[in-house]
């Protein structure tokens, strides 16, 4: 006998429902239940980074949550952060600045760098660096990525 | 990869709920905060399969406090809130930046101090600046709540005084004298997400060209985080010449036991803490 937990949560703006397993993840709710595959599943152990999504505003791994615990909050995807197929800002910059390969870790990059100009830090390529640590690109493009996030930052009078 | 199709989850909406259902069902079940270790322990056959106890939503455990010269921190504050925090920046910077090396962003959003405390690794990165404040821990149960020093709440590896129906709801601490500096410090083998092999804590204050008090924490290299007590004791009213501080810090091997493990040998770990050790009293010595 399983018990099924209802989740009601903001995603993307829009209030979201449904009764799922207790157990599931985040990750797979939102891939599985919500439609949205944009978030992508790396390594399933909290350690690459391509499951980021915000939640509440912060960024979070959301292989590293049930969405039980995500009830109630607000939960913004790659998704969310462009209307349709028009690009923001950031995609921009980063389809300008090559720093996509095969694609894999770019939703999660993605939203780190919103996360990370969401701070409004005046920020140095070290430190850009530091903040991105917790995103693998395995196709090692970190220069190109650094490349698009310093551009950004520099475009907000927040590069150091 | 295990999967966990049959674990339930119960989302208490208060602490007094969530100590009712611990009461009914401690043995069987496992409190689960930010989650970000035990959710990938379990995945991985690591942490037994239990239900799970979800008090990660209960707010009246996630503050930081400021009062009567103590700081208290809700257990479910997460790490990022206690870097960010203002009072901890102030009296215990090196608190703060123990908390900022945690983990990723990502994971000092979620992570909690209280789930890295009952995680019980001895590589806890909060841990040894706590040891060095003399931290205490409360504990709550339906029965009442008591108060433990955090080096009697670690009985030996992963071995904690808690009960299966208790939570462990507070860290407090004093704020140290403002004349005496801290500094933590990590050995890890990458940025980012990285597991110490050696970390420790180091405060220590000074009159008239001697030391008058040091703390000294290690972890990573003993079932819990150690107190160099014999290193302490060679620097108490010694001067801090660089003598005083290489002995010193050779005589944490006294107090330490490290293993093998995949970071790293026994050996090394040793000579990484010694190192360690004295490069942090070298700097507090010489004021950076
Ligand atoms: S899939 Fe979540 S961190 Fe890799
Ligand atoms: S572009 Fe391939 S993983 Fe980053």
């Amino acid at each position: 006998m399983v018990n099924k937990v209802k989740v009601n949560l903001k995603l993307n703006g829009e209030r979201f429902s449904a009764e799922i397993d207790p157990r599931m993840l985040l990750c797979d709710f939102i891939r599985d239940v919500a439609g949205l595959t944009g978030t992508h599943i790396g390594c399933m152990t909290g350690n690459c980074g391509a499951c980021t999504v915000l939640m509440n505003g912060r960024t979070v791994k959301s292989c590293t949550i049930l969405a039980a615990q995500a009830n109630g909050s607000d939960i913004t995807t790659i998704e969310g952060l462009s209307k349709g197929l028009e690009l923001n800002p950031i995609q921009r910059a980063f389809h300008k600045r090559y720093a996509v390969q095969c694609g894999y870790c770019t939703p999660g990059m993605i939203i780190t760098a919103h996360y990370l100009l969401s701070l409004g830090k005046t920020l140095s390529r070290q430190e850009i660096r530091e903040h991105i640590s917790g995103n693998l690109c395995r196709c090692t493009g970190y220069q190109n990525i650094i490349d698009a996030i310093e551009e950004l930052l520099r475009d907000k009078g927040l590069l150091r | 990869m295990v999967s966990l199709y049959d674990i339930q989850v119960f989302t208490p909406r208060t602490l007094e709920e969530a100590l009712e259902l611990l009461d009914k069902m401690g043995g069987r079940t496992k409190i689960i905060a930010g989650g970000t270790d035990l959710i990938i322990q379990m995945r991985h056959g690591l942490a037994p399969r239990r239900d799970l106890i979800n008090i990660y939503g209960l707010r009246e455990l996630r503050y930081i406090r400021e009062e009567h010269g103590m700081v208290r921190i809700g257990a479910l504050t997460t790490f990022s809130e206690i870097a960010a925090s203002e009072p901890i920046q102030k009296h215990v910077p090196f608190l703060a930046e123990a908390a900022n090396t945690i983990g990723s962003i990502q994971i000092m959003n979620k992570a909690t101090i209280g789930g890295n405390l009952v995680n019980a690794s001895p590589a806890a990165d909060s841990l040894p600046p706590l040891y060095v404040l003399d931290a205490s821990v409360k504990i709550v149960g339906r029965k009442g709540e008591r108060t433990v020093s955090i080096e009697r709440f670690y009985k030996g590896y992963k071995k904690m005084d808690i009960a299966p129906d208790e939570i462990l709801a507070e860290i407090s601490f004093k704020i140290p004298d403002t004349d005496g500096r801290g500094l933590f410090f990590k050995h890890g083998l990458r940025l980012g997400d990285a597991i110490s092999v050696v970390n420790g804590a180091v405060w220590m204050r000074r009159r008239e060209g001697v030391i008058e008090d040091v703390k000294i924490s290690l972890g990573a290299v003993a079932p819990t985080v150690v107190r160099a007590r014999r290193s302490e004791e060679i620097l108490k009213g010694a001067k801090p010449d660089d003598e005083n501080l290489r002995q010193a810090a050779r005589a944490v091997i006294h107090d330490i036991s490290p293993i093998d493990d995949v970071r790293g040998s026994a050996g090394y770990r040793a000579e990484m803490a010694v190192n360690y050790v004295y490069m942090a009293l070298k700097r507090l010595v010489m004021g950076r």
